[in-house]
C-alpha cells in the first residue's frame, strides 16, 4: 500500500533535485528547470497532504494554482533570459553581475 | 562715670579719621588738613583728660579699670581672638600724656612745617603716628598692642624719611625700620608663647594682659622649659627684645640717632611721646614676666649700659639734635634701669616726665634750627659750632630749653629730679645690698646722670651763650616774636617740667586733696607694680563685652594697694628711705657738678675742650664713631656675615633648588611629555583612531564578499539560513 511517506519522499527527491540544479548549474535555463522541479515538488506535497490528512480538494486547487503560476513564471523568466542573451550573448548565470554592490 | 565704647574709642579713632580724611584733602586743602589734624588730636586729648581725671582725681580706687572686649576672630572653640580696650591708671596717664604732648607737637608742626610743600601729608602721617601710640596705650592685649606698634613702625619709617629726596633720610628711615624689625620678630615669638601658655592653663588662648597676669599668678609658667631655659625667661626675653628694638636700647640703639634726619617735630614725637615710650611701656606691661623669668638683672645691665654709653656719645656731638637724640637713648636707659631695679612706677614716671621735657627740648631745638637759615646753602643750620649767643635773639626758646635742661639734668624742683632720683635711689639700694651684681649698673647710672647734666649744658652754652661764632648766620637770624604755634607749646611743656606736678607735694601738701589719702604721692598711689603680691587681684577682673555700658560701682579712694613701705619691714623701709635721701643728695651734687663743669669748659673757658680732645683722641674718635657700632653692624655683620649668608642662600637657591628641583622637575616633565606623546601617537592615534577606520575597512571587506552579485550564492545563503532556522525550530 502506498502511504503518505512515499509521496513525501518522492516530493523531497524532486525538491532536492531542484535545489541542486539551482545551486550547481550555471545555465540560466537549467536553473529555471530546477525551479520547475521545486514547484512541482511542492504541488505534489499539497496533493499528498490533501489526500491523506484532510480528504478534501483544497490541495488540488492549490496544485492547479501552482501549475498556472509555474507556467506564468516560466514565460516571464524565459522572456528575461531571452533579453539577457540578447544583451550579453550568454545564458551563463555568472555573467549577470549587475546587481553586485 | 559709666563708660561706653563710644566714649573711649574716639581717642584712637579721631586722629585716625583725621588721617583718612586728610589723605583725601591733603592735596587740595593743606591748611585745612593741618587744622583738622590738630583739632582731632585735641579732641582725643579732651577725651583722655576726662578719663584721666576720673581715674586720678575723682572717684575711682586703684582697683578700678575699664575692660571691654569684642570677638575679632572665631575659628573654633579653642581659637577665639578677642581685641579690646583696657584702661587702668597707667594707661589713663599714658593716654593723657601722649595726646597732650602730641597735640602740642602738632601745633608746633604747623609752625615748623608750614611752608613745606608737603605740609599736609606730613601732618596726616603725624596724626596716624599719634593714633598708633594711643592705640598702644588703649589696647587690652598684646596682639592689639603689636598691631598699633607696627602702625607706629610704619609711620616712623615714612616720617624719618620724609625728605626722601635726599639720601640720608631715606637710609635713616630704612635703618630705623629694619632695626626695630629685629625686636618685633622677637615680640612675635613672645606672642606665640603667651598664646600657648594661656591655652594650656585656661583652655582658651588669649593675648590679654589680664589673662597673662592671671596665668602667671596661677603658675602657668612654672616648670615649663624651652630649649633648656625656663619658658618665662624665654618669653620675657622676647618681649624685652621688643623693648630693646623700639626703645633703642643697647645693642640696637643705632637707629635712633639717625632718626633725627626727619623733620624736628617728628623727632619730638618719636623721641618723646610715642615710639620709644611704647617700648618701655611694653616692658612695664609684661613686668611680671620679666620678674618670674629672673630677667631683671639683665634688664638692669642693658639699661645702665645704654644710659651710660649714650651719654658718653652725646658728649662729642656737634649737631644740636644729635645731642638730644643721644640723651633720649640715655634717658630710655634710665627707664629700663628703673624697670630692672624693680622701681616700677619711677620708671613709668620717668617715661612721662621725660616725654614732656624731651618734647620741649626737641621743639626748642626745632625753633632754633628753623630760624637759622644759611643763605649759601639754602638750608637750616643744626651745627652747634656755628651757633652761640642766640639767647638774645630767641628769649622764649632759650627760656624753655634752659628749664627743660635743668629738668633732664635732675636739678631739684624739676620733674627730672623727681623721677630720675627715685630710679637712682633704688639703683643705689640694690648696689649697696649686692655690690657684686648691682654695683656696676649703679655706678654707671650715677655717671650717666653726671654726663647728662654736662652734655645738656654744653649744648645750652654752645647754642645760647658765649659769642656768636658764625657772625653772618647770627645777623640773619630774626629776633623771636611770640607766636602761638611756635612758643606756646614750648611754654606749656615748660610748665609741666616743674617737679611738683609729679611729686608728693601736689597731693601731700594739700594742693589737691584725695579724700582719705594723706601725704601720699599720687603717682605712687596710682601706678601699682603688678608683682606677684598683687597679681591675685587680676583673678577677679572680668571683661565686658563691647558696646555694654560699664556699670561698675563707684568706689571712693582710700581702698588702695599702695604700700608706703614697699612691702618692707619698718626698719628696712627706714633704711631704704635713708639711702634714698643720700642718693638724692648725691644726684643733686652730681647734677650741679655736671652743670658747673660745662660752665667751666664753655663759658669760663678755664678748661679747654680742645685739650681733652687731643689728649684722649682715641676715646674721642671712638665716641665720634658711636663706639663703632654702625661700623660693626654694616661692615662686619651685614657685609661680612649677612652678605656671605646671602651668597650661600643664593647658592642654595640657584645651585640646589634651581638645578635639582626646578630643572629636575623640568626633566621629569620632559620625560613625561615624551611618553605622553608616545601614548598619544600609538594608543590614541594609531590604535584608536586609525584602528577604528581599519576595523571598518576590514568588516567592509568581509561583508562585501557576500554582495557577490552571484544569484546562486544568494540562494545558497538563503537556503542554508532557512534550513538551519527550520532545524532550530525542530520542526523536522
Amino acid at each position: 500500500m502506498m502511504g503518505l511517506a512515499s509521496y513525501l519522499i518522492i516530493s523531497s527527491i524532486l525538491f532536492i533535485c531542484g535545489v541542486v540544479a539551482i545551486m550547481a548549474r550555471k545555465n540560466i535555463v537549467a536553473i529555471l528547470l530546477g525551479l520547475e522541479l521545486i514547484l512541482n515538488a511542492s504541488a505534489l506535497n499539497f496533493i499528498a497532504y490533501s489526500r491523506f490528512l484532510n480528504n478534501n480538494i483544497d490541495g488540488h486547487i492549490f496544485s492547479l494554482f501552482i501549475i498556472v503560476l509555474a507556467a506564468a513564471e516560466a514565460a516571464v523568466a524565459l522572456a528575461i533570459v531571452l533579453r539577457f542573451y540578447q544583451i550579453r550573448e550568454s545564458v551563463h548565470v555568472d555573467d549577470a553581475t549587475q546587481l553586485q554592490g | 562715670m559709666d563708660y561706653t565704647v563710644a566714649s573711649i574709642a574716639p581717642i584712637v579713632l579721631l586722629p585716625f579719621l583725621a588721617f583718612v580724611i586728610g589723605s583725601f584733602t591733603a592735596k587740595k586743602f593743606p591748611k585745612f588738613t593741618g587744622i583738622m589734624v590738630c583739632v582731632a588730636i585735641f579732641g582725643s586729648f579732651l577725651l583722655s583728660a576726662r578719663i584721666f581725671s576720673d581715674f586720678v582725681f575723682n572717684k575711682f580706687s586703684a582697683d578700678y579699670y575699664i575692660h571691654k572686649t569684642f570677638l575679632w576672630f572665631d575659628l573654633g572653640p579653642a581659637f577665639k581672638l578677642n581685641l579690646g580696650i583696657y584702661i587702668d591708671q597707667m594707661s589713663a596717664m599714658l593716654l593723657v600724656m601722649v595726646s597732650g604732648v602730641g597735640f602740642l607737637i602738632h601745633l608746633f608742626a604747623t609752625y615748623y612745617m608750614g611752608e613745606d610743600k608737603r605740609y599736609a601729608s606730613y601732618m596726616i602721617y603725624m596724626s596716624l603716628f599719634t593714633a598708633g601710640m594711643l592705640g598702644v596705650a588703649l589696647s587690652d592685649n598684646l596682639l592689639g598692642f603689636f598691631m598699633f606698634w607696627e602702625v607706629m613702625g610704619f609711620c616712623s619709617y615714612s616720617l624719618i624719611g620724609f625728605y626722601f629726596e635726599r639720601e640720608a633720610p631715606g637710609d635713616a628711615s630704612l635703618k630705623a625700620f629694619m632695626t626695630t624689625r629685629i625686636g618685633d620678630v622677637f615680640f612675635l615669638f613672645g606672642l606665640l608663647i603667651v598664646w600657648n601658655v594661656t591655652t594650656q592653663v585656661n583652655g582658651q588662648g588669649s593675648f590679654a594682659f589680664v589673662d597673662l597676669y592671671n596665668v602667671i599668678a596661677a603658675g602657668g609658667f612654672d616648670g615649663q622649659m624651652l630649649l633648656g631655659i625656663p619658658l618665662a625667661t624665654f618669653a620675657g626675653l622676647c618681649f624685652f627684645m621688643g623693648t630693646i628694638g623700639k626703645s633703642a636700647q643697647f645693642p640696637l640703639q643705632v637707629w635712633l640717632p639717625d632718626a633725627m634726619q626727619g623733620p624736628t617735630p617728628t623727632s619730638a614725637l618719636i623721641h618723646a611721646a610715642t615710639m620709644v615710650a611704647a617700648g618701655v611701656y611694653l616692658s612695664l606691661r609684661v613686668y611680671p614676666l620679666l620678674e618670674i623669668g629672673h630677667l631683671l638683672t639683665f634688664v638692669t645691665y642693658i639699661g645702665a649700659i645704654t644710659a651710660f654709653g649714650a651719654a658718653t656719645m652725646a658728649l662729642v656731638q656737634t649737631d644740636i639734635k644729635a645731642v638730644l637724640a643721644y640723651s633720649t637713648i640715655s634717658q630710655l636707659g634710665f627707664m629700663v634701669l628703673g624697670v630692672g631695679v624693680g622701681n616700677y612706677n619711677a620708671a613709668f614716671m620717668h617715661l612721662i616726665t621725660h616725654a614732656v621735657f624731651k618734647a620741649c627740648l626737641f621743639l626748642s631745638s626745632g625753633s632754633v634750627i628753623h630760624s637759622l637759615h644759611d643763605h649759601h646753602t639754602h638750608g637750616h643750620v643744626q651745627e652747634m659750632p656755628r651757633m652761640g649767643g642766640l639767647a638774645k635773639k630767641m628769649p622764649y626758646t632759650c627760656f624753655a630749653m634752659v628749664v627743660c635742661s635743668l629738668a633732664i639734668s635732675g636739678v631739684p624742683f624739676f620733674s627730672g629730679f623727681v623721677s630720675k632720683d627715685r630710679i637712682l635711689g633704688d639703683a643705689l639700694i640694690h648696689g649697696l645690698e649686692n655690690p657684686m651684681v648691682y654695683g656696676l649698673p649703679m655706678f654707671l647710672g650715677f655717671l650717666a646722670a653726671l654726663l647728662t647734666a654736662f652734655y645738656m649744658f654744653r649744648m645750652i652754652f654752645l647754642t645760647f651763650y658765649g659769642e656768636p661764632r658764625d657772625k653772618e648766620l647770627y645777623d640773619h637770624c630774626h629776633t623771636e616774636t611770640f607766636s602761638f604755634n611756635r612758643n606756646l607749646p614750648l611754654l606749656i611743656l615748660t610748665v609741666f617740667t616743674l617737679g611738683f606736678w609729679y611729686s608728693g607735694s601736689l597731693t601731700g601738701q594739700g594742693l589737691v586733696k584725695f579724700p582719705g589719702v594723706e601725704n601720699k604721692e599720687w603717682f605712687q598711689t596710682l601706678i601699682e607694680k603688678p608683682d606677684d603680691k598683687h597679681l591675685a587681684k587680676f583673678e577677679t577682673y572680668t571683661s565686658q563685652t563691647w558696646g555694654k555700658v560699664d556699670i561698675k560701682p563707684e568706689v571712693t579712694f582710700p581702698k588702695s594697694h599702695y604700700d608706703p613701705t614697699h612691702g618692707l619691714s619698718e626698719a628696712d623701709a627706714h633704711h631704704a628711705h635713708t639711702i634714698h635721701v643720700s642718693g638724692a643728695i648725691g644726684s643733686i651734687f652730681i647734677a650741679f657738678l655736671g652743670i658747673f663743669l660745662a660752665y667751666l669748659m664753655y663759658i669760663r673757658k678755664s678748661l679747654n675742650p680742645g685739650w681733652w680732645v687731643s689728649t684722649f683722641s682715641g676715646w674721642y674718635q671712638t665716641l665720634k664713631n658711636k663706639y663703632y657700632f654702625d661700623h660693626f653692624y654694616i661692615d662686619i655683620l651685614i657685609k661680612k656675615v649677612l652678605f656671605k649668608f646671602q651668597d650661600f642662600v643664593a647658592w642654595v637657591d640657584m645651585g640646589i633648588w634651581d638645578r635639582i628641583f626646578i630643572d629636575g622637575w623640568a626633566k621629569v616633565n620632559d620625560t613625561f611629555s615624551y611618553w605622553t606623546r608616545k601614548f598619544d601617537d600609538i594608543v590614541i592615534d594609531t590604535i584608536a583612531v586609525d584602528g577604528t577606520g581599519a576595523s571598518v575597512r576590514f568588516f567592509n571587506l568581509v561583508l562585501r564578499t557576500f554582495q557577490s552579485g552571484k544569484i546562486q550564492f544568494y540562494f545558497v545563503v538563503i537556503f542554508v539560513v532557512l534550513a538551519s532556522y527550520l532545524l532550530t525550530l525542530k520542526v523536522v
